[in-house]
């Protein structure tokens, strides 16, 4: 009998960040319709939504398999608390530095970013390969 | 001004009370899952990924409006 092989999950992050990107780009282009700053704004938030998302993927998937189950798990609990924190960090550093700032454009943006992004990854879903 | 403060750090503090519970159960229902059935591990890393997901959005969004009301409503 053939020996089982072990499963590497491949992660699709290029897949999630291109659409990621071409959405914000779509939402970034409707609020400049309605001022140039309500584009760049929505463009910010939608950042401050991807970098720190697409660095949890990274982090989640450092460990595999039922071996590192522990290390899975504290790495999860660690990429967490890392994301919201780095979440906090562009905020503050948005509404300090950046001035003047569309807050709607930007909250809205950032919202509809998380929304998309859960949904996202219940569509896209990385695979276990055999 | 010291209320905006106060609802500020209520958002932040009930968000990641709520969201340490749910990655809290998320993660101990891994590892016994994991336990419990060895070849499913990485089946089950997915789907606990995909939890994370939702179950960090509606904090997220709360960390958000709780910065805009630090920094710009009370700054």
């Amino acid at each position: 009998m053939k020996p089982r092989q072990s499963r590497i999950t491949k992660v699709p992050l290029a897949r999630w960040l291109i659409i990621e990107f071409t959405g914000l780009s779509v939402f970034s282009l409707l609020w400049l319709l309605h001022s140039p700053l309500a584009g760049y704004s929505a463009f910010v938030g939608g950042l401050i939504f991807i970098v720190p998302n697409a660095w949890f993927v990274h982090r989640v998937y450092r460990y595999q398999g039922a071996r590192n189950a522990h290390l899975m798990v504290g790495n999860l609990f660690r990429a967490e608390s890392t994301k919201i924190a780095l979440t906090a960090v562009f905020f503050a550093a948005v509404f300090t530095l950046m001035e003047p700032v569309h807050v709607p454009a930007l909250l809205f943006t950032f919202a509809v970013m998380v929304l998309a992004g859960g949904a996202l990854r219940w569509l896209i879903r990385p695979k276990p390969r055999r | 001004m010291e209320m905006v403060y106060i609802a500020a750090a209520i958002i932040i503090g009930m968000g990641a009370l709520a969201t340490g519970i749910g990655f809290g159960i998320l993660g101990g229902k891994l590892l016994e899952a994991t336990a419990r059935q060895p070849e499913m591990a990485n089946q089950l890393q997915v789907k606990t990924f995909i939890m994370a997901g939702l179950l960090d959005a509606v904090p997220m969004i709360g960390v958000g409006i709780a910065m805009y009301l630090i920094f710009v409503v009370a700054g």
